[in-house]
């Protein structure tokens, strides 16, 4: 295996979003009132491949097959010492109108 | 030996809170044997399954310990189809005479759970939130609909059929038919799939006796013939449920590849099928399975849901029984329905919900995760 530098941007080629809070094992610091609804899908990158994410719109007039997107570290929850646990989501990359 | 279908059973589907999945799955085995005028003690083996009610060969305690073959067979969606697709085998081979192909099941309310280590899968991709079917649907069918022009009406055309259909089927769990307004008002789930437009987990059980078809006449009057069973699993570049990334290639679904051969081996074409059943775990299944299994073009679906072409008067009715959508999906159960619905048709016994015009050949198909397909060609 040798690491491949994949860049941080891409275009969505598809996408969901993901409306009530996930059953276990979703885990995040959220309670069902505080659960904020998240978009979800894959990116495809300059290579072609495509990757799946978490996306931080999360309604359908944010979200066009085709638009420019770039990732963007956030954190999912805090562990029992504290220490934030970071995933990678990806988000538009132009200021939406 | 070709081989023939002579029993058919099943427990209603839906939710029986008086019975296990295992009882569910006898009940269904009792009603096809005597469809076939026979007893347990007749048959020679057994291919059976449930994902979450237990070993289907437990079944015997129920039935009778008379010693015969029984193999458990665990495929997910595709359970039902791969022991249909053994019991084939295990007759066309000539091991054997006369047997039994069984699946049942009893889930919980709501969305399966699953687990990201029993995909191969790390820990983080459940916990951020990705380890969920309905997002895959939701992703595969929204991409769809952008390459291939498929409109939000032709998503809710399929509900509606499901249901009406459902409510024309006296074993079916939705026996209610929607209306547009109900289904178009529908809670979303996962756009652009909302509540109406998914199948959810269910119960039921569903039981066929197959034979040599030299023999079937002394079992029933009307034998339907199993032209052939068979199941594919995905090649690389498939989309498919849980894939943290997808090759730059897409490739065909395994769905492609299983109908392509059943048809080269049962000598027929999409032409020649008169009734099918296509997995409908959602509407957008449905809709991409047309084509998938070479009824349409990509695209087409949008003029043939306006035309009513799959509806039960149509030229190509599809899941006359409601499909998933209005029965439900019992995991180990759900792909022998469907066979059971065809043998249904081509018997004529249909009911209210019969296809017109003395139907001649049926098709099976169904898909579920990791990337399987299983397609039956059914005759009579």
């Amino acid at each position: 295996m040798v690491p491949a530098d994949l860049g941080s941007e891409g275009t969505l080629w598809t996408w969901t979003i993901q409306s009530f809070m996930p059953k276990t094992p979703y885990h995040t610091d959220e309670t069902p009132e505080t659960f904020t609804p998240y978009g979800v899908g894959y990116v495809e990158l300059a290579c072609g491949l495509k990757v799946e994410s978490r996306l931080r719109e999360n309604t359908p007039e944010q979200l066009t097959i085709g638009m420019p997107m770039k990732m963007e570290m956030i954190t999912v929850r805090k562990d029992e010492e504290g220490t934030e646990l970071l995933t990678f989501q990806f988000c538009a990359a132009e200021e939406q109108h | 030996m070709d081989v023939a279908i002579v029993g058919l059973g099943m427990h209603p589907f839906g939710r029986t809170p008086t019975m296990s999945g295992l009882e569910q799955g006898a009940a269904a085995v009792r009603e096809a044997l005597a469809d076939a005028g026979t007893d347990f003690k007749r048959m020679e083996f057994a291919f059976g399954g449930s994902q979450d009610s237990g070993n289907a060969d437990s079944l015997v305690n129920l039935l009778g310990l008379t010693g015969l073959q029984f193999t458990n067979v665990a495929n997910g969606c595709a359970t039902g189809g791969s022991s249909l697709n053994a019991a084939y085998s295990a007759i066309k081979s000539g091991q054997y005479d006369v047997g039994l192909v069984v699946g049942f099941d009893k889930h919980d309310r709501g969305a399966f759970n699953p687990q990201p280590a029993d995909w191969g899968l790390d820990d983080w991709y459940g916990e951020t939130g990705l380890m969920l079917t309905t997002q895959y649907f939701g992703m595969k069918i929204q991409r769809y609909m952008h390459d291939h022009g498929i409109s939000r009406e032709t998503l809710l055309r399929v509900a509606e059929k499901a249901f009406r259909n459902g409510s024309l089927t006296p074993t079916a769990w939705r026996q209610t038919a929607l209306s547009w307004e109900e289904i178009d008002n529908a809670p979303m789930v996962s756009e652009p799939l909302n509540k109406y437009m998914f199948c959810s987990p269910a119960e039921g059980g569903c039981a066929l006796i197959v034979c040599r078809a030299d023999i079937a006449h002394e079992f029933h009057p009307r034998p339907v013939y199993l032209k052939t069973a068979v199941v594919r699993s995905r090649n690389y570049g498939s989309f498919e449920v849980f894939s943290p990334a997808q090759p730059p290639e897409v490739a065909d679904s395994p769905t492609v590849t299983a109908s392509q051969a059943a048809f080269e081996l049962a000598g027929v074409g999409p032409e020649d099928i008169d009734v099918a059943q296509l997995q409908d775990t959602e509407v957008g299944a449905e809709i991409m399975h047309m084509a998938e299994n070479g009824f349409c073009d990509h695209g087409e679906q949008e003029q043939w849901l306006a035309d009513g072409v799959t509806e039960i008067g149509g030229r190509l009715p599809v899941n006359t029984d409601g499909g998933c959508l209005a029965n439900g999906e019992p995991v180990g159960a759900s792909g022998l329905r469907q066979v059971h619905e065809i043998c249904v048709q081509l018997r004529g016994d249909g009911g209210a919900r019969q296809v017109p015009n003395e139907p001649k050949v049926g098709y099976t198909h169904v898909y579920g995760a990791p990337g399987i397909s299983g397609v039956n060609i059914l005759a009579r």
